[in-house]
C-alpha cells in the first residue's frame, strides 16, 4: 500500500491516472470481497453441517478441499462465460443481452 | 463509489482541471470498468447457483473438479444463458 505521502504526490503529478488506479484497486477489492463470501457460505453450509465448540480437523481439512474446489469451478465459470458472451456480441442485434 | 473507511474514489483530487481530453478518456475507462464488474458479479452469482447444482452433497471433500462435474459447471452456465434468453424473448412477445 502506498503511504498517503507517495498518493498525494502521484495525484499532484496526474489526477487522471490517480482515479484510475483507485477504481481499478476498488473494483478488485469488492471481487475478491464478493469471493471470500462465497466461499465461507458455500464451504461453512457443506464442512460444517453441526457446529462444536471448536473447527475440527476434519473440517479445516474439507475447507481447504472446497475452496479449492469452489475457485476451480469459478474459472470454469468464468472462461465459459466470457466464450459465450463473445460469441453472442458476434451475432447480429443481440449485441447487449447479457 | 465508496472506498470503505469513509473514503471515496477522486477525494482530495483535483479534477476541475483535467483537460477535456482527459475527462472524456476517464468516462470511457469508468465505463469499461462498470462493465467489468457486472460481468465479475455475474460470474459471482452463476458460480454460487451452478455450484449448488452439479457439486452434490459431500462432493466437497475432493479439492478439484471431477469428470462429471466440470461440464455440469459448463453446461449449467450456458443453459442459464438460453433461459434468459427465453425469458427476454417471452418478455419481448407479451409486449407485443
Amino acid at each position: 500500500m502506498d503511504s498517503l505521502g507517495a498518493q498525494g504526490m502521484s495525484a499532484f503529478q496526474n489526477p487522471k491516472t490517480e482515479v484510475m488506479r483507485q477504481i481499478q484497486q476498488e473494483a478488485a477489492m469488492q471481487n475478491a470481497r464478493m469471493l471470500v463470501e462465497k466461499l465461507n457460505e458455500h464451504c461453512f453450509d457443506r464442512c460444517v453441517p453441526k457446529p462444536g465448540a471448536s473447527l475440527s480437523k476434519g473440517e479445516e481439512t474439507c475447507f481447504t478441499a472446497c475452496m479449492d474446489k469452489y475457485m476451480q469451478a469459478w474459472n470454469t465459470v468464468s472462461k465459459q462465460y466470457v466464450a459465450r458472451i463473445q460469441q453472442e456480441s458476434q451475432k447480429p442485434g443481440m449485441g447487449n443481452t447479457f | 463509489m465508496d472506498l470503505g473507511a469513509g473514503q471515496q474514489i477522486g477525494a482530495n483530487l483535483d479534477l476541475s482541471k483535467l483537460s477535456d481530453r482527459d475527462r472524456q478518456e476517464l468516462q470511457q475507462f469508468v465505463m469499461n470498468e462498470t462493465q467489468k464488474a457486472r460481468i465479475q458479479s455475474s460470474i459471482h452469482s452463476l458460480t454460487d447457483t451452478c455450484f449448488r447444482k452439479c457439486i452434490p452433497a459431500g462432493g466437497v471433500k475432493k479439492g478439484a473438479l471431477d469428470k462429471y462435474e466440470e461440464p455440469c459447471m459448463r453446461n449449467c452456465v450456458d443453459r442459464f444463458l438460453d433461459a434468459n434468453l427465453v425469458v427476454l424473448r417471452e418478455l419481448e412477445r407479451m409486449r407485443q
